[in-house]
């Protein structure tokens, strides 16, 4: 367990590194420091991907038997998903903003509380369930930040704010087309990781329905809308935007309120 | 300025901000009248190597004095050079230019390539004439190592400026401005369709500034359908005026350039253009003075109108920006003109001949102290006869090259010479003797 804590504490400096050399980028627009962010950031997805392997192979499945585990996973996928969405659209830019989620919670799950394994949660099925619908909570976060800067942006064309920030920050066009490519990670990888889900609680539970399934469906059914909304409904960037935000709070809804206090089956305990 | 009978280096120009643009176009020179008039200035021997810089906003005569002897200011003998040169009389040519010499001719040259000296304060196209300037020189053979040597530190403080400060980071024309508002839209403009309305003079430079962006689908609506068509010679799609409505919501960005005087783009228009573009943005640059576009349409959710008011606004404020710039810039350009000048004042001969006898004395004494340690034998007079002889022949060694430094008339050829004999033996002209 030293070991994962000395490669998560690695994996967090190097994201702080990364950090700073994305802000630094940002201010003064050199290609060095762009290219030092970069390493800093793929260096700091091996190592941390070093952390969860380790502590994976303790506890013989996943990491996301505990919150905390489940945090580590999660920041890495975060910190993955960014790396999508930054080869897919080649726009560095946006790396400021995003980073620090990966950085928020990697740096919460480091005072980890392990708990024991749980039989009942091991198996291929489980563990690809699990992994699929934290990939779909991350790439989630991602498009959150980037409804949130694409409206800051219409914002600042707008108002005629046309500092440093409105310079350096991407084209609308750009930022719509990364959110969009965030909710179409976050609708595969969550609406495959219900399907398995189901499966499993065909074969475990009673009955497969549970609040934190239907909270689940609609999250699904909101990020669609997302979608389609654009091309279907002619709805504007600006209103998707805020849509995916509601959407958002939702998931923050199912991840937190449901997950304590309502559902039984999708709790760590 | 400094005195320029000191200096071999010279400078002579003519530029937007003293010479009147008629004066400016006689005195611009051709690529071959560059080679011409420099080839004449070598074997006049008024110039050892020179560089000529001739854009529309300036012509400046950079060089290396040569061997002629001047009666006069050399500076003023070039101005004459050129006013020759072009058949205008020299009287008018020397009124209207500038003339410097040594330092202030270098840190001119550098505040030239970073864009200090631009009617647009610090754009960077001048870099590159600059730049072509010294190729072209370069190549053809009349540049040597100081105007190499220079001409190169100037492209670097010109790229270090740009690199470093934020001169020249947002733009301060209005077109410049406005292309920089719809690429925060539409990041690649290039597959976007652009819709021009008017064909008059404005409408004209933004045909003209989006097909060098690249704008492959670009349609023009004209009153007077011909204007239109004669504009779109050059690509895109000529529409008559009763076509306006239909062409708005196929077009990405909107610039309205015409002389109406009430507005020709309604919200009703913009509203139902909004509403059949599947969710994209629609971007309107209103250049029409009065407005061309109802000022409501910027109330709609996803469009976005500039007035040329709020340009000029931005223009002004992006001025004031690079304006502060200028200083951080300057900083830069002095730590760049003193890595020169040390340079250029090592080349001097006569450091260079002291450090070649300090080294050669030094080398004498190690030597000849090394042998009289293995010849304990030899009486204190024997001894001094071979110390007065390795004397003599360090003299008789340092003779000839002293006199190739000294009496070398040829400025550039000098410094090359001195160059070389740093070089050759390791010379520290910074040790004391």
């Amino acid at each position: 367990m030293a070991t994962t804590f000395l490669l998560s504490g690695l994996a967090l400096l190097l994201y702080l590194g990364a950090e700073a050399f994305s802000i630094a980028h940002l201010r003064k627009e050199k290609a060095a420091f762009g290219l030092i962010a970069k390493i800093l950031l793929s260096l700091g997805f091996l190592v941390h991907f070093g952390a969860l392997e380790i502590g994976g192979r303790i506890t013989h499945t996943v990491p996301y038997r505990d919150w905390s585990a489940s945090m580590s996973l999660f920041a890495w996928m975060v910190a993955g998903s960014y790396g999508i969405l930054r080869l897919r659209h080649r726009e560095s830019s946006t790396g400021p903003f995003l980073i620090p989620v990966a950085i928020l919670f990697l740096a919460v799950s480091l005072p980890a509380h392990p708990l024991p394994p749980d039989p009942r949660l091991t198996g291929s099925e489980f563990a690809f369930h699990v992994t699929l619908a934290i990939l779909g909570y991350a790439a989630f976060t991602l498009a959150f930040v980037l409804a949130q800067l694409y409206l800051i942006q219409i914002h600042q064309i707008h108002k005629r704010k046309l500092g440093l920030l409105f310079s350096r920050m991407p084209a609308l066009d750009v930022l719509s087309r990364m959110h969009h490519t965030s909710i179409g990670i976050g609708v595969v990888s969550i609406t495959v990781a219900t399907t398995l889900g189901f499966i499993r609680a065909d074969t475990n539970w009673a009955t497969i329905w549970d609040p934190k399934v239907a909270i689940t469906l609609l999250l699904i059914a909101v990020y669609v809308f997302c979608l389609l909304a654009g091309r279907l409904l002619n709805w504007s960037g600006k209103r998707i935007a805020w849509l995916s935000i509601g959407g958002y709070f939702l998931l923050l809804f199912s991840y937190t309120i449901v997950n304590l206090f309502i559902t039984q089956e999708h709790v760590f305990r | 300025m400094s005195h320029p009978d000191e200096s071999p280096l010279l400078l002579v120009g003519w530029d937007f901000r003293q010479t009147p643009v008629e004066l400016r176009e006689r005195l611009a020179f051709t690529p071959e009248r560059i080679e011409e008039a420099i080839q004449r200035l070598r074997q006049e021997g008024l110039l050892a190597e020179g560089v000529i810089v001739s854009t529309c906003n300036r012509t400046e005569v950079y060089g290396l004095r040569g061997t002629a002897e001047v009666e006069g200011d050399p500076l003023l003998v070039l101005s004459r050079f050129v006013a020759d040169f072009h058949g205008v009389p020299p009287q008018e040519v020397q009124t209207a230019g500038f003339h410097h010499s040594g330092a202030d001719a270098v840190r001119h040259l550098f505040r030239v390539a970073s864009g200090l000296e631009s009617l647009a304060l610090g754009e960077h196209q001048i870099l590159g004439q600059v730049r072509e300037a010294f190729r072209f020189a370069s190549n053809a053979g009349l540049t040597r190592a100081v105007l190499n040597r220079l001409f190169q530190k100037a492209l670097e403080a010109g790229k270090r400026v740009r690199n470093e400060t934020g001169l020249n980071s947002r733009p301060i024309s209005i077109p410049g401005v406005a292309i920089e508002l719809a690429q925060k839209i539409y990041e690649d403009l290039a597959p976007r369709r652009f819709l021009i309305l008017g064909a008059g003079e404005t409408s004209s430079i933004f045909y003209d500034l989006l097909v060098a962006r690249g704008a492959k689908h670009i349609e023009v609506v004209n009153r007077t359908f011909e204007k239109a068509e004669a504009l779109c010679k050059r690509g895109g799609q000529a529409y008559p005026w009763g076509e306006l409505a239909a062409r708005i919501p196929k077009a990405d960005v909107v610039v309205s350039a015409t002389s109406a005087t009430e507005p020709v783009i309604t919200r009703e228009d913009v509203r139902k253009a909004v509403s059949q573009r599947r969710g994209q943005p629609l971007f309107f640059l209103d250049l029409g003075i009065p407005r061309n576009v109802d000022p409501q349409v910027a109330d709609l959710d996803n469009a976005f109108l500039y007035a040329v008011d709020d340009l000029q606004e931005i223009a002004e404020r992006n001025r004031q920006e690079r304006q502060r710039e200028v200083v951080p810039a300057m900083a830069i350009l002095e730590e760049e003109l003193e890595d020169f000048l040390a340079w250029f004042g090592s080349l001097a001969v006569v450091p260079t001949i002291a450090a070649l006898r300090r080294k050669f004395e030094s080398i004498r004494e190690a030597e000849f102290d090394r042998s009289l340690e293995k010849l304990n034998h030899l009486s204190p007079a024997d001894r001094e006869k071979i110390r007065l002889m390795a004397q003599s022949m360090v003299r008789s060694l340092l003779r000839r090259p002293t006199e190739a430094l000294k009496e070398e008339k040829d400025p550039a050829r000098r410094l090359e010479r001195a160059e070389a004999a740093q070089v050759l033996f390791d010379l520290d002209l910074e040790a004391k003797g």
